[in-house]
């Protein structure tokens, strides 16, 4: 083979993967690179002075970052999506709770922005287990969120999620657990995990 | 059509190729075949522990969301890539006639990358996994495992570039693509996942690097090693060489485009997923022309299937990446798509990728590799059959299970007004399925693993004539002979 068609060969291989890394990895990373919080408009009246989506107080609670490290080393994801699809893909704004507070009319599936406080989404690979995108509204206090993960299989028998006790030391005083800050800081990282925040007009409309 | 004969130059020559390649291919391939007897064993545990969540649950190391990336990533990296590699450099070595040059360099960083594979395996089990499938190792290991691999394949570029024939190969087309569109995928998902500014984005990137892996690296190996071995045991031309060349480019264009039809319905534009669904089912024209094409290749001579290991896991191989493309053409249709999707089948057909197809290729170039460079056959015909045999059950019972079992689990999972737990209670015996499965193909594995074992302790049989599966040693010199062809 000459060099001039070895240069050619490469010249061609190398632009037939050019073309969908540039339309469908870069350029859309960088469009999507360094998101800002998208205000709300005057007519649209939000609770509690929140001002922009994503509000980073809504998302962020004590540990919750040192938390999110413990749920990635558990592989957690292995399990669970964090991803409420559309219903033309799936039945999941069917299922209590899973899109949000039903009730105040927030249920909705997941957008883009509602990850933005975080360096991955941890979209998920299985769904072996519950999705978590809404975990933090179906089990709000934190007693209830330490017994899930010590003991899950007194909420449902059936459950197959196993019981993480090398997460909880044994209590000194007596047959109860207490947690490890490990522990502490996965539950603060899953009482934030709430993908339910109304979306401005201006999100709304730019879909 | 037939091939021409060597002469005894040629003999002489290729001799002097696989003396060149022996120590570095030969380092590859075994300690690729421990990664894989690991991977194995470690596939069998997490599903046992999958089907048994309560076992040894006070021990952070036997948790599932551990065990499974110890798994996949060492079948990955340890075994697959490893295998590939080892058979990437012989294949380029032959087909350009070249040998292969700085065994030692080579030698060296394939321990890095072995020494790469262990940091990333062990810091997952040790609690420092990022959970972002295949790419869970800390963030600062993967321009180690870049370097290692870039220093290992560089030299087919210069043998391709050195190339004395005039003939022009397909398998040399794949093996110069894979070698160059690997490091630039994994670059660019690592660089995308770490920087860590859209991180949907990121999920994105890293369902497009397991596609990629798999249709742009896997994929092309594969086909490089089936173009390679039915002709020359067929002893026949390809059966069209202008298809071949057209499929190739056909995948070479599409396959950059899937992936993300992985996480349809998910937080990206919705364009992203219908674009790789639409890539992942035009792909199937260039994945169905290619195996029909190797298989014409075989027409009227299939018997030799019987005799020739190399050709049999091969020619299986090669069924089981039609297997995959439909699959994952179907799966990535809304109709299929949304009750598969998280399901079982999703482990499925990543195991039909990683095992079915790629590793069956592998071990049939293996078998067809090791007694050329170490100068001996293999010690055992009928240890070969069983392998074949415990793998093939082994992948079929994984694909068939997971298969049903994702579209049980998948059914479960849509009817919203059913208990959750559901869908893990009815889902749970297909696992078991699973375990099974793995089991068979760690003792296949097993086996392979002492037979190689004797090969690279030179203890392989010394005496005239290949090691064929249905033959007494020594009898006959190939499969064609014991066939009657030619």
């Amino acid at each position: 083979m000459n060099s001039n068609n070895f240069w050619k060969l490469l010249g061609a291989l190398g632009l037939s993967f050019l073309l969908p890394w540039l339309f469908l990895i870069v350029i859309p990373f960088i469009g999507a690179s360094n998101a800002e919080p998208v205000a709300y408009g005057a007519d649209e009246e939000m609770e509690g002075g929140v001002l922009a989506y994503p509000d980073k107080s809504f998302l962020r609670h004590g540990a919750s970052d040192y938390g999110r490290q413990i749920y990635a080393a558990e592989g957690c994801a292995y399990c669970h999506t964090q991803m409420v699809r559309p219903t033309y893909a799936g039945p999941d704004m069917w299922r209590p709770g899973w899109g949000g507070r039903e009730a105040e009319g927030l249920a909705r599936e997941t957008q883009p922005m509602d990850y933005v406080m975080e360096d991955f989404a941890l979209l998920g690979y299985q769904r072996i287990g519950q999705d978590l995108s809404n975990v933090g509204h179906r089990i709000t206090t934190r007693e209830l969120m330490h017994r899930h993960l010590s003991d899950p299989k007194s909420f449902d028998p059936d459950s197959g999620m196993p019981a993480y006790r090398h997460l909880y030391r044994q209590s000194p005083y007596g047959s109860g657990l207490v947690p490890t800050p490990e522990a502490e800081a996965l539950v603060d990282y899953l009482l934030s995990l709430k993908k339910d925040q109304a979306l401005p007009a201006r999100v709304l409309s730019g879909r | 059509m037939t091939v021409p004969q060597p002469t005894p130059e040629d003999l002489n020559e290729r001799a002097a190729i696989d003396r060149s390649a022996r120590y570095p291919v030969m380092f590859f391939f075994t300690s690729a075949a421990a990664w894989l007897l690991f991977a194995t064993v470690m596939g069998f545990v997490s599903s046992l522990k999958l089907r048994v969540p309560g076992l040894w649950d006070a021990c952070p190391f036997m948790g599932y969301g551990r065990l499974f990336p110890v798994h996949f990533n060492a079948l990955v990296y340890g075994w697959a890539m490893q295998a590939g590699i080892g058979v990437m450099l012989w294949l380029m070595a032959r087909l350009t006639r070249s040998r292969v040059q700085h065994p030692v360099a080579l030698i060296v960083f394939g321990h890095l990358w072995n020494l790469g594979v262990i940091v990333a395996v062990g810091s997952i089990w040790f609690g420092a996994s990022r959970s972002i499938p295949l790419l869970d190792f800390p963030a600062w290991l993967w321009p180690v495992l870049a370097v290692s691999y870039g220093c290992m394949v560089v030299w087919v570029i210069p043998m391709f570039h050195s190339r004395r024939n005039t003939l022009f190969y397909v398998s040399e087309l794949y093996l110069i693509g894979a070698a160059v569109w690997f490091p630039w995928i994994f670059i660019t998902a690592n660089l995308i996942i770490n920087k860590g500014t859209a991180p949907v984005m990121g999920a994105g990137a890293n369902a497009w690097y397991i596609s990629n892996l798999i249709y742009f690296w896997m994929a092309p190996v594969a086909l490089a090693v089936a173009y390679y071995i039915i002709p020359k045991i067929s002893g026949r031309a390809i059966y069209s060489y202008p298809l071949a060349q057209a499929s190739f480019w056909l995948l070479a264009v599409l396959a950059g485009w899937t992936g993300f039809s992985r996480y349809m319905g998910g937080p990206f534009p919705a364009w992203m997923p219908a674009v790789s669904g639409a890539a992942a089912i035009f792909i199937l024209l260039a994945i169905v022309a290619t195996v029909a094409n190797l298989m014409l290749t075989l027409k009227g001579c299939t018997k030799l299937w019987e005799y020739s290991p190399s050709l049999r896991f091969t020619m299986l191989g090669m069924l089981m990446l039609a297997l995959y493309a439909v699959l994952s053409a179907m799966s990535s249709t809304f109709v299929f798509g949304k009750n598969l999707q998280f399901s079982h089948f999703l482990v499925g057909i990543d195991t039909l990728a990683f095992y079915g197809f790629f590793s069956m290729t592998m071990f049939g170039a293996i078998y067809f590799i090791v007694p050329r460079i170490t100068g001996a056959e293999w010690p055992s015909g009928s240890r070969i059959r069983t392998h074949f045999w415990f793998s093939t059950y082994g992948i079929l019972t994984m694909v068939v299970t997971m298969l049903v079992g994702g579209i049980a689990q998948g059914g479960n999972l849509a009817q919203w007004n059913q208990v959750f737990s559901a869908s893990f209670v009815n889902s749970s015996a297909y696992v078991v399925g699973r375990a099974i499965a793995w089991l068979l193909i760690s003792f296949s594995n097993l086996l392979f693993l002492t037979q190689l074992g004797l090969m690279f302790l030179g203890k392989g049989r010394k005496t005239e004539g290949a090691t064929l599966l249905h033959k007494e040693p020594g009898e006959a010199s190939s499969a064609r002979e014991v066939v009657g062809i030619q």
